[in-house]
């Protein structure tokens, strides 16, 4: 009986769990105010990347590309970079930030988006656009090394550099960097900070992606984190990154160039890890944890409590998606009795052993547990259909849909993308309002399942 | 035909000669908006690329198959689930899908030795699966990768599989229409004339063209099965990758989407002498005349004559309903590539909307010229349409509903335009007689949605009625239109079913024989063919 941490030993990819790094970049964009990113490389990793927000969401987002054609791939095609820049500046007046993205193909060909950007910086910024505010910042994320989680710690970390100063006096705030989460999350996050009487800035603002439908029309979902949001990071008095696979390098970055604290970690997934970032913020400001959440932490405890031991102990659990959520969705359901038997994390991220929360598990589980990096979907499939795992319940995105509806196994959706169910970004998964909505979820997703198959439906009569 | 100058984009001149006004009385090589040129970067066009064009269109809806594509994985990831493609062997092709997941080292020293691991690893995890197609992606393109000696070295050592190797990569052209081209070559070179097909009618052709969107292949199948002709195989959508590789035993080939699929159809005219005919699927009058053309091809025209009979009397009087009640609604047709010539003249003509404007994201100039004549006068065409052009002509023009793909539909409904999903439909299939009658319900509850009209109200500033509870579609539709329309009991809404495509999976047809022209049933198995996927 042991956790067992190993990576999947086949060389390919059957039905894959993440995406590459340019997609986590993207988000990333997709969050900062006034700000449209350019994709250096084909028009296909913009125009899919850009279907599967809008799958999630049900919204659209703007992101250009530099529309890589054959000619660009053989003589290179920073031109296609000035020229993209010059385009989306001309028309998109309200532009102030424009990352260059990179991707597999313009890393391989070796474009110089550094070189463009100074070249742009001195030359068509100064001479076209002298009295705009521009800012062009370079992100290189090469589809071929890590996922769109590197990527996008990459790209919080690239912009935070950017635009990061230390300006006289503390501002008083803390950063909240929340890692690649829900419109959802960011309004239970900012409710805590809120209840502890804390300034934040929260990296990245994106309730607005859940955008409303006017009477006056147009309403273009987009994020609203400012530059002088991004400035002030500088200035803050701690930064606490909540995930610490996204976001974490640049809670380490302004650590190490502002003197700024960081606490990376725990995901507030759970009862237990909201408590701790609750003390994180306690300690980091030095203000008390008010009555009123221990009010609304009794109120999630309560509603838990109501399922736990009765429904949930002992079920067996499956587990992937981004590793942050994944092993604090894994910390939760041990918390709730449950046996997450099998996680699966979807990149070769070689640190996985060292993170202590991995470290914990394999130190404290005493029922058999795998953790599995680089893993695909059919690292989960053929263990359920060639191997007999017997699974009570998943908790994953979208894209593994199809396991559970072939295998007849209950599942809760829950991460990036979610785009077979309604409204799932509204919801939080961290907080205390996230671990009753989390449990809640499993519950009547176990409920219902109960119903179809006729087995011991009554039960449920009068719990 | 003037060229249509967009506000917005008055500041990039060369995007000018990509958008005409179809003027009165003007022909249409007055003028022509330019298309399938290289697209102009930071635009925010629509478009994809030649990767997904080849891949994701053409070669994925293959049924028996394992997709693999070599590259990092972000290629297979993005372009997975974003299509409905349905196949009647449990969607294989939509389930599952293969990166070799190229890393950097992978790079720097080559990837050969790894996709080959990759391959065996794939044929090994799905034994029932004896068919492969491999596609190249940006990363493999540069680093050069022989993807075709891999295959060859595999095929050698495994002599029960067959891998079809597809070098198309995203950045190979202006759009996936360059994708489209390469497959459909690619497909003909390697594989075309390598299987013997098993004839069993006196009547064969290749459906070419079609994808099965929510079962458009099979709702048309069961039309042209039931005239006896045997479909050797359907490029692609619910096929066989064997029988496609029959393909030049056929007769006839029959050519729905010109745009993705004219080059294997003109090729197996060259090297095969096989004619090509186009037809459409959409529209009660075009699906008919294109059945009667198939059918005067091969002197069956009475069978053709009696399906449209049936067909009509059976779903007319509920496209006429609809008819009725969508008199005058404005639509813009902003598809892919060819559908605005496949819905233009039918949408006006049988359900009465005003076609206001079409686009083509990848389209060639050949199509806005089949699109442009088919719509009518005032019509703005765009070609690569981009972010703020559309929204320029959603302003300017108005329409009550969009046909285009999802993420452009969520800028449309922002701006209180529902739209419809012009590449895999809302409720689907939209081809065939019940499917356009479908298509036609779709559109009516888009435009006549009570939640699409409270939109519009701003309860800050406007008189709120607060005695209703509800209205009804019916309370908007049926107000302009006369008793006489309203009361006709010949008329009704649509009855087809949630999902009309099972129960034609369970028909059986008969066919006559290739030799004595007797006329025999022929088991559903035949011609299904199943594959043994778990």
């Amino acid at each position: 009986m042991s956790c067992e941490l190993k990576s999947k030993d086949r060389a390919g990819v059957i039905n894959p769990i993440f995406t590459c790094q340019p997609a986590g970049a993207q988000f990333v964009s997709i969050g900062v105010k006034d700000c449209i990113g350019i994709v250096h490389g084909g028009q296909g990793c913009v125009m899919f990347v850009r279907l599967i927000f809008s799958q999630h969401f049900k919204e659209s987002f703007e992101l250009a590309s530099s529309s890589l054609h054959e000619d660009a791939a053989v003589f290179g095609a920073l031109h296609r970079v000035e020229q993209g820049v010059d385009v989306l500046l001309m028309r998109y007046p309200h532009v102030k930030v424009v990352p260059i993205i990179t991707t597999c193909s313009t890393e391989i060909i070796g474009d110089d988006i550094d070189g463009v950007i100074l070249k742009l910086n001195n030359g068509l910024l100064k001479e076209k656009y002298a009295d705009r505010e521009v800012h062009l910042i370079s992100i290189h994320t090469p589809s071929f090394v890590g996922s769109m989680i590197s990527g996008y710690d990459i790209a919080v970390k690239d912009f935070v550099s950017h635009f990061a100063q230390k300006e006289g006096m503390v501002n008083g705030k803390i950063n909240v960097i929340t890692g690649w989460v829900n419109p959802g999350d960011v309004t239970e996050v900012k409710s805590l900070l809120k209840e502890m009487q804390v300034e934040a800035t929260v990296l990245f603002e994106i309730e607005t992606f859940d955008s409303p439908m006017m009477p006056d029309g147009n309403h273009i979902s987009h994020g609203e984190t400012t530059i002088d949001d991004l400035r002030s990071t500088g200035n803050a008095i701690g930064t606490i990154a909540l995930n610490r696979y996204e976001g974490g390098k640049a809670a380490l970055y302004l650590e190490k160039e502002f003197d700024i604290p960081a606490i990376i970690g725990p995901t507030p997934i759970g009862i237990r890890n909201t408590d701790t970032f609750l003390q994180n913020i306690k300690k980091m400001t030095g203000k008390p944890i008010p009555e009123s959440l221990v009010r609304k932490r009794g109120i999630a405890v309560d509603a838990i409590t109501d399922l736990t031991h009765m429904f949930l102990a002992g079920k067996k659990v499956a587990i992937y998606g981004s590793p942050d959520l994944v092993i604090g969705l894994a910390q939760f359901c041990l918390d709730m009795e449950m046996l997450p038997v099998l996680l699966l994390l979807g990149d070769d991220n070689t640190s996985y052993a060292s993170d202590p929360r991995i470290r914990e598990l394999k130190e404290n589980v005493e029922f058999n547990m795998e953790i599995i990096t680089n893993a695909d979907f059919w690292e989960l499939e053929t263990r359920i259909k060639n191997d007999g795992l017997e699974l009570d319940l998943i908790l994953g995105h979208s894209k593994g849909r199809f396991i559970p509806i072939d295998y007849n196994i209950p599942m809760v959706r829950v991460g990036f993308p979610v785009y077979d169910r309604a409204g799932h970004y509204r919801y939080p998964v961290v907080g205390y309002a996230g671990a009753t909505w989390l449990a809640e979820q499993m519950a009547n997703t176990l409920f219902t399942d109960m119903e179809y198959k006729h087995n011991k439906e009554w039960v449920l009569g009068v719990w | 035909m003037p060229y249509h100058q967009f506000k917005c984009s008055e500041c990039i001149p060369e995007r000018l000669e990509h958008a005409v006004d179809k003027g009165a009385g003007e022909e249409l090589t007055d003028a022509l908006p330019l298309g399938y040129l290289n697209t102009i970067p930071g635009t925010i066009s629509e478009r994809g690329c030649a990767y997904c064009g080849a891949k994701h269109v053409i070669g994925t809806p293959m049924k028996d198959v394992i997709h693999i594509s070599h590259g990092p994985v972000g290629c297979t990831y993005d372009t997975w689930q974003t299509k409905r493609y349905i196949s009647d062997n449990g969607c294989f092709q939509l389930k599952y899908t293969f990166a070799s997941d190229m890393k950097e080292a992978n790079i720097v020293f080559g990837a050969e030795k790894m996709l080959k691991k990759n391959i065996v690893e794939a044929f090994k995890a799905f034994p029932n699966i004896k068919r492969m197609t491999v596609y190249q992606t940006c990363a493999s393109a540069l680093i050069g990768d022989d993807i075709n000696a891999i295959a060859e070295e595999v095929m050698e050592e495994m002599p029960d599989v067959k891998i079809f190797v597809c070098n198309s990569p995203g950045f190979a052209g202006p759009s996936q229409s360059g994708g489209h081209h390469k497959i459909n070559l690619a497909w003909l070179s390697q594989m075309v004339g390598t299987v013997e097909p098993e004839i069993y009618s006196k009547y064969v052709i290749n459906y070419v063209g079609e994808y099965n969107i929510q079962g458009d292949q099979e709702i048309m199948k069961d039309y042209i099965q039931r005239m006896g002709i045997q479909i050797l195989s359907t490029f692609t959508g619910n096929s066989r990758f064997d029988d496609l590789c029959g393909m030049h035993r056929a007769q006839l080939n029959v050519l729905e989407c010109a745009r993705s699929a004219e080059y294997i159809c003109d090729e197996l005219r060259v090297r095969y002498g096989i004619p090509r005919m186009d037809i459409d699927g959409f529209g009660f009058e075009a699906l008919s005349d294109s059945l009667l053309k198939i059918a005067y091809f091969f002197g069956i025209e009475e069978r053709a004559r009696a399906i449209i009979d049936e067909e009509t009397a059976r779903w007319k009087p509920e496209l006429d309903w609809y008819a009725a009640r969508l008199q005058g609604i404005k639509v813009c047709i902003w598809p892919g590539g060819s559908k605005l010539w496949h819905w233009a003249h039918s949408i006006h003509k049988e359900m009465g909307l005003e076609v206001v404007s079409v686009y083509t994201k990848f389209g060639h100039q050949g199509d806005m010229e089949k699109g442009i004549s088919r719509c009518e006068e005032g019509a703005l065409a765009i070609d690569d349409p981009n972010e703020l052009e559309t929204l320029e002509a959603m302003y300017t023009l108005k329409p009550d509903i969009i046909f285009t793909g999802k993420r452009p539909g969520e800028v449309a409904k922002k701006i209180r335009v529902p739209y419809l999903n012009a590449h895999a439909y809302h409720n689907g299939p939209y081809k065939g007689y019940e499917g356009w009658v479908r298509f036609a319900r779709d559109i009516y509850n888009a435009v006549y949605s009570p939640m699409h009209k409270l939109a519009f109200i701003d309860i800050s500033k406007d008189e709120i009625p607060t005695g209703k509870g509800f209205e009804t579609q019916r309370m908007y539709s049926d107000v302009k239109i006369s008793d006489e329309v309203k009361n006709d009991t010949a008329l009704r809404q649509c009855t087809s079913k949630y999902d009309p495509i099972p129960a034609l999976r369970e028909k059986t047809y008969t066919f006559p024989d290739p030799k004595t022209g007797e006329w025999k049933v022929v088991s559903n198995e035949k011609f299904r063919k199943n594959s043994g996927v778990a």
